[in-house]
């Protein structure tokens, strides 16, 4: 019987920390992804697709006021930190023997999360969503691809940072 | 025994504040649909240092029971905790215990 071979897991434990087995065009496809959510960071604070990055702390009405200041004094701290890891990881794709150490692959997997958290909110991800009978003909089939991707990225690294 | 004290004048507290800055704050995490099981349970090790188990055991408890305590403690920690979720896109939330 025929045996499916188990895929190469991208995300890969060596010696002193992790490195990424990612194609060229992977490489390029990620890091555009993650300019575009820079630009979007950078953009409007209340656009749509950045809501699921920047939950509210108090979600009790009788705390709006503690809410409005938490939002004052820690808004840009998140912001900061969501820019930080974009950019960390934006610089570690460019090299592909790059071996990152625990933080960077933290931070590969806040960035990674950060595009799935905007394109499952662009595709408006249900909770039992399968994504094996996809309509071709759906004018959103590429997003639906790319989040599988993203995805399967994502747990890629937790497996690899977990030991799985 | 307790001696029986002689009636002292205090004045009363104008509002339950005293009490209320007393109780803990307890931090919440939701279920969401984008979030991967196994990226939450990782997350909660992580933050909390929680075991495999215990970890897991909350990210079931957040996924088949809409939300779970995932940590307590002053208001100031409650908050850095929330914000260490939020870094990590988790949706989080704190209230104070009741």
């Amino acid at each position: 019987m025929a045996r499916r071979r188990k895929p190469r897991s991208p995300v890969q434990r060596v010696q002193g920390g992790f490195v990424l087995h990612l194609e060229l065009e992977e490489r390029e496809l990620i890091t555009r992804l993650l300019g575009e959510v820079r630009d979007l960071l950078m953009g409007p604070a209340d656009q749509p697709l950045l809501r699921r990055m920047f939950p509210p702390a108090y979600h009790l009405a009788d705390d709006g006021e503690a809410e409005a200041e938490y939002q004052r004094l820690m808004h840009d701290d998140l912001l900061a930190s969501r820019l930080s890891a974009i950019n960390g990881v934006t610089q570690v794709l460019v090299a592909p023997d790059a071996v990152l150490d625990d933080d960077a692959l933290v931070g590969f997997m806040q960035a990674v999360n950060s595009l799935r958290l905007a394109l499952g909110t662009l595709l408006d991800v249900g909770e039992d969503d399968d994504f094996t009978d996809l309509d071709d003909d759906d004018p959103l089939v590429g997003e639906h691809h790319l989040y599988g991707y993203l995805s399967f990225l994502l747990d890629s690294a937790v497996g690899a940072m977990s030991g799985r | 025994m307790a001696p029986v004290p002689s009636p002292v004048e205090l004045d009363e507290p104008s509002s339950d504040q005293s009490i209320a800055a007393d109780r803990p704050w307890i931090v919440l995490v939701w279920n969401d649909p984008i979030n991967l099981m196994s990226y939450v349970t990782f997350v909660f090790q992580k933050l909390f240092g929680y075991s495999l188990e215990k970890a897991t055991t909350l990210m079931l408890d957040v996924h088949h029971k809409g939300r779970a305590v995932v940590s307590s403690g002053a208001r100031e920690k409650a908050e850095i905790d929330v914000f260490r979720l939020h870094e990590h896109g988790l949706w989080a939330t704190m209230q104070q215990d009741t």
